[in-house]
């Protein structure tokens, strides 16, 4: 009897979801964009969720937030407009470009790429970068994807195993814009698994942009890599000075294996080498933290995630929230985050309205809750706002 | 042909397994054991000597009634001496009587004929007991599809399964195309297939349900959730058994189809069998298609990236063929063998990969090949002691499968390629390997008294893969060897009495071992009941405690797509049914027979497959837990001989049981989505399904049957129904399928003659059984056949 009445509420329950496919707007409109990614082990999609506030308010992906399809998403924003780029392995990276519309994500197109390894704003462009890692095969492509257009408008390759001349292969950890040129920090790797024979080092290679030909490729041997997997090291300054952080985590047989620490190297405004008179040991000024990814708030301040050596891991992420002003040398523990164990992780492409002290950080916790968290660079405080339910923060992007 | 090891593989003999031995044993000690007083028994034969299964034998006097086996044989025990009237009818057969005197002490042998009767079948579908339904009245929430009524159209027995309640079969495409087949919400690999109760497991690429016509089935036995000991494997959502039969000693039957998309089909069967007992049987069949139908697409251009909306574009590279022969010889109806037959299955498949999960990943130079070589022992033999039936099978396929693309480029839709320069994503592949798979079954049934019988059943099979790819060194060459023993012993009992009630009680002990892994142990067991209330009315409940092994393309991948996990657990299942099957007939001529069914599935350690780290490839993982209840019904109508109608529809509602789930970063977080329903899964479907038979057209003996399928399957979510605004436009889907399919047939002389003509999707819908992956539209198919049988050797 117990079976036929569940049985019978199954039904309805059923008919019920499967009958409510209507549309209907955001719950919540706002020039906020939050990328949503529910914890589920199958069938797993992010969700764009709209906000007015970070400051306060909740929002949710229940019944709520444009699909996207499929996970492994990358979400950048860039002449006016959102882009929601597929990650998908040997298959073409689907990209959707929205704008926001009274408070309304609005779908302008769909476009095709390349599953890339990297990608960056550069004037009305997108320049996307489709790496290798295999030394038979060492060609890796770039694409110039027109924001306007919305068109791949020109590609090239460039032989990546030649620019380290060390018999590995360069694989860019990400891109920055540097005036007329690209600057992109690279790793060198001999495997798929990232490791490295040459740990102890730092790589720029130098595009000039208009025709993409490598131009230099610059090293430093006072770190290890800039940047990480996706994770932009490089920062410039409103004067051009050029910042990349090194989180010390190269691998050799799949163990960390640099010896240098976690460090800050410059590059002068207008030069293409590293400022050997600037140094910041990270490690030696935090008691032993690293930086995994950083935020640049304007006035040399940053907000870094960092990992004490005990958690060092070679794709690092770290949990702990300082901040860092390259020009004073100076490592500040940011308070009022939740506890460090509760903590999963910290979402990395993150608003700032860039005046120098404020910026905002996704907390996705253990338990399940996921929060923005307002920091205050110059209290070095952080404070709860928005509570996101239904999934973990993977972006908070801002669109006029 | 045994494999070494025996196919009484006894490692180990458990304690729960002596305690379950224990436990049938005392439950037979409790009932009593009649004295054995005189029996009559026989053979039913038809015109051409062939003999007859299914037929109903009568004590008239006794109201005794009992069955004939697949050898014909018939048998009465415990009579007391007398005269008697015995009464033989089937479906499609004269009832005959006859007398019999029955002396004390004594065997009596009665051996009859049975002439054959113009009865119409489809009437029988409704109403006669044909073997079809006798399957349909096991305890077991057990489906049967008759084959035979099928065979003037162009199905596979994928398709055929299509139009059976509570399951759903998933296609990617056309011909050949990879499909997947799930039974109550149960998919993949929890469903079992085999021929003639020998599991299908690793035949390889080139014999599988998708291929293999219809034709060569004599019936589809579809089990749901709970299985018999006999079929012995690690099914955990059902099995599918399809027996091939031996209706007919000498026999031809040859049909040839061709129609739209460049479509050729040919299927032979025959068997030649002489008057001394020697048989030859021969099945061949071929398969071909260039599937280049037209999907509707949004074509991206390759250079700029640009999609064009809505494009109608044909597919270029799909082109499939395969190429089987089954043969046979062997002797029937000898002292020491019913059957023994020594057999070798040949066969190879080419297929062209035109696109990946999705149809916006278009491939133009990837394609794969495979064969089988696979020679087989089949025996069995009734009472070779009196009450002792054995049957041994065993096989060894030596095929070879292939993986090739040599290419590395990137397609568009419009056929232009660029070069893959940095050999990310798909690389190229030029894998060569054959898997090894030998697999020895045995099955042992004792009938202990008129009521009461014991069968005891072991499979063993090994599974050892070699290989190599030019392209990757590493290719098969890992730290654990891809090499796999496995073994099923069951014990089973059963109390039937005919027409009253039944119960079967079974336990199953499954081992699996890979050198050098810790091995797996698992003890399964279930009971099934059925009781009739009236001769036509009868409720089923059936139980099991079902296991699931992980499969060697789950543990050491499986080459291509899928990497090996070497951890995974099995998976466990309680699987509940509960039914009723009902038949009724309103003023003779207007008959009805309902069939409905609930099931209750939970799974522990649910099996499924997730990207690996770097998304280059799935891993197979277990989940916590996965629970689904569902109904399925079934109303079946005819009039007369003229018109049936019929309709199927399942509901199944599955529900997510994982709360806490690992994230990106290694920690666990609770999930949104605990104890939402499961998406991507067809969960409200059915089909409807009419005919109309006209008779003597033209001429005495021609008739002509018109037949209409329609199949709907209700839309559903891609992704987590509850996430995101439930809109069409935000959130991706697979829309309402609505198809509707069309046939006729003429068949001439009896049936020795046919043409056919069939229009499937008759209103060239878009079709999508996976997101974005579009079937074929409307298509046309000339079906020609040729059946004999009345001759002899």
């Amino acid at each position: 009897m117990q079976l036929r009445s569940t049985l019978a509420l199954a039904v309805a329950a059923g008919m019920l979801a499967s009958c409510s496919k209507n549309e209907s707007g955001p719950s919540n409109p706002g020039n906020f964009i939050l990328t949503v990614s529910p914890a589920a082990t199958t069938g797993a999609a992010d969700y764009l969720l709209t906000a007015q506030t970070l400051d306060s308010d909740t929002i949710t992906t229940k019944r709520n937030g444009v699909e996207q399809d499929g996970t492994y998403r990358y979400y950048v924003t860039h002449n006016g407009k959102f882009f929601s780029m597929l990650y998908g392995q040997g298959n073409p990276g689907a990209v959707t470009a929205y704008n926001i519309q009274d408070g309304k994500l609005n779908k302008l197109t769909n476009f095709q790429t390349e599953t890339v390894q990297a990608f960056a704003p550069v004037n009305d462009d997108l320049l996307l970068f489709k790496i290798s890692r295999n030394l038979t095969a060492p060609t890796s492509s770039w694409y110039k994807v027109n924001t306007n257009s919305l068109t791949i408008t020109s590609e090239g390759t460039v032989n990546t195993l030649e620019m380290t001349k060390l018999g590995e292969l360069a694989h860019f950890t990400w891109l920055k814009q540097v005036g007329t040129k690209v600057f992109a920090p690279y790793q060198t790797i001999l495997d798929r698994s990232f490791n490295t024979k040459y740990p102890n080092q730092a790589f720029i290679a130098i595009f000039n942009y208009a025709d993409m030909k490598l131009e230099k490729v610059i090293t430093d041997d006072r770190a290890s890599f800039l940047g990480s997997y996706f994770q932009d090291g490089l920062s410039v300054q409103e004067n051009g000075d050029v910042y990349g952080f090194s989180p010390s985590a190269a691998t050799t047989d799949n163990k960390i294996s640099t010896t240098k620490p976690a460090a800050i190297l410059k590059i002068k405004s207008g030069t293409t080498e590293f400022d050997q008179s600037y140094y910041f040991d990270v490690e030696a000024a935090s008691g032993g933290m690293n930086i995994t990814s950083w935020q640049y708030l304007g006035n040399n301040t940053y907000i870094v995630h960092s990992q004490s050596k005990a958690e060092k891991t070679s794709f690092p992420a770290g949990s702990r929230v300082g901040i860092v002003n390259v020009v004073d040398k100076t490592y500040k523990v940011v308070t009022g985050l939740p506890k460090l164990e509760d903590i999963s992780n910290l979402t990395t492409n993150n608003y700032t309205p860039k005046d120098g002290k404020t910026g905002y950080v996704g907390v996705n916790l253990k338990d399940g809750n996921s929060f923005v968290y307002k920091i205050d660079a110059s209290t070095q405080t952080a404070t709860r706002g928005l509570r996101v339910e239904g999934g973990s923060i993977t972006a908070i992007q801002h669109l006029k | 042909m045994l494999h070494p090891k025996g196919a009484f593989n006894c490692h180990i003999v458990p304690m729960y397994f002596r305690q379950l031995l224990l436990m049938c044993v005392c439950t037979i000690a409790l009932s009593s054991h009649a004295q054995r007083l005189s029996s009559i028994r026989g053979v039913i034969q038809n015109q051409t000597g062939s003999p007859l299964p299914a037929i109903t034998v009568r004590i008239t006097e006794l109201n005794k009634v009992t069955t004939s086996n697949q050898g014909g044989e018939y048998r009465f025990s415990n009579l007391t001496p007398g005269h008697y009237t015995l009464v033989f009818s089937g479906i499609g057969f004269k009832t005959l009587h006859k007398k019999a005197e029955v002396k004390a002490e004594e065997d009596s042998r009665i051996e009859v004929t049975l002439q054959e009767s113009m009865v119409d079948l489809n009437t029988v579908t409704v109403v006669g007991r044909t073997e079809v339904q006798e399957v349909n009245r096991q305890a077991f929430n057990v489906t049967a599809v008759d084959a035979k009524q099928l065979y003037n159209s162009t199905l596979d027995l994928s398709s055929a399964l299509d139009r059976v309640s509570g399951v759903r079969v998933r296609e990617s495409g056309g011909v050949g195309s990879n499909f997947n087949l799930s039974l109550n919400g149960f998919s993949g690999n929890r469903i079992r297939y085999f021929i003639d109760g020998v599991p299908m497991d690793n035949f390889g690429s080139s014999f599988q349900i998708n291929n293999i016509p219809i034709n060569i089935a004599d019936r589809l036995e579809v089990y749901k959730g709970v299985v018999p000991i006999w079929l012995g494997s690690d099914a955990l959502g059902g099995a599918i058994n399809i027996v091939t039969g031996d209706r007919f000693r000498n026999y031809v039957d040859a049909s040839y189809s061709y129609g739209s998309f460049n479509t050729h089909r040919s299927v032979v069967n025959a068997a030649f069998t002489t008057k001394g007992g020697f048989t030859f049987r021969l099945n061949a069949f071929q398969n071909y298609s260039d599937n280049n139908y037209k999907v509707t697409v949004d074509a991206s251009d390759i250079y700029t990236g640009k999609y064009q909306r809505d494009a109608v574009l044909r597919r270029f590279h799909d082109t499939y063929h395969n190429e089987t022969v089954v043969a046979n010889v062997g002797v029937v109806g000898k002292k020491f063998a019913d059957q023994l037959l020594f057999g070798i299955t040949l066969g190879k498949n080419y297929k062209e990969f035109q696109t990946g999960a999705r149809m916006v990943a278009v491939f133009g130079g990837w394609h794969r090949r495979g064969n089988i070589v696979m020679p087989t022992l089949k025996y069995r033999k009734t009472d070779l002691i009196k009450g002792l039936d054995v049957t041994l099978n065993a096989n060894y396929n030596l095929g070879q499968e292939q993986n090739i693309d040599t290419l590395s480029a990137r397609f568009d839709w419009f056929g232009n390629s660029k070069p893959n320069v940095s050999g990310e994503g798909r690389g190229r592949s030029l894998s060569k390997y054959s898997n090894n798979n030998g697999l020895a079954t045995a099955t042992v049934n004792y009938k202990l008294s008129e009521r009461q019988a014991l069968a005891l059943s072991n499979a063993f099979s090994t599974f050892n893969r070699k290989g190599s790819d030019v392209f990757n060194p590493s290719f098969t060459r890992g730290d654990v060897r891809p090499r796999l023993n496995k073994n099923v012993l069951g014990l089973g009992y059963t109390y039937d009495e005919k027409d009253k009630w039944s119960t079967s009680v079974f336990g199953k002990y499954l081992y699996q071992n890979t050198p050098g892994q810790s091995s797996f142990n698992k003890l399964g067991f279930g009971a099934a009941v059925s009781y009739f209330v009236t001769p036509t009315l009868q409720l089923k409940a059936s139980y099991e405690r079902a296991n699931r092994l992980p499969e060697a393309n789950e543990l050491f991948g499986d080459v291509e797509l899928v990497q090996g996990n070497l951890t995974l657990k099995p998976e466990e299942s309680q699987n509940i049914n509960a039914g009723f099957s009902y038949g009724f007939a309103a003023k003779e001529d207007h008959r009805f027979l309902i069939n409905a069914n609930a099931i209750y599935r939970y799974s522990y350690n649910y099996i499924y497959s997730r990207f690996n780290q770097n998304q280059s490839a799935l891993v197979l993982d277990n989940l916590d837990g996965v629970f689904t209840v569902g109904g399925e019904g079934e109303v079946r109508y005819s009039y007369k001989k003229l018109f049936t109608l019929g309709t199927t529809l399942t509901y199944q509602y599955l529900q997510n049981q994982q709360e806490y789930v690992l994230d990106n970063y290694g920690n666990w977080v609770k999930s949104p989505v605990y104890k939402d329903q499961m998406p991507n899964i067809p969960f409200l479907f059915g089909n409807v399904d009419a005919s109309v038979t006209l008779r003597n057209l033209g001429q005495k003996g021609n008739v002509l049957n018109i037949g209409y399928n329609m199949l709907y399957v209700h839309s559903f979510w891609l992704y987590w129904p509850s996430r995101g605004i439930a809109s069409d436009i935000t959130k991706s889907g697979i829309p309402m399928q609505l198809t509707h399919d069309m046939n006729a047939v003429y068949s001439l002389k009896n049936g020795r003659y046919n043409i056919g003509l069939e229009v499937r999707n008759l209103t060239n819908r878009r079709l999508y059984d996976n997101f974005s992956l579009q079937k074929p539209g409307r298509g046309f198919y000339l079906n020609v056949r040729y059946f004999f049988n009345s001759f002899k050797i």
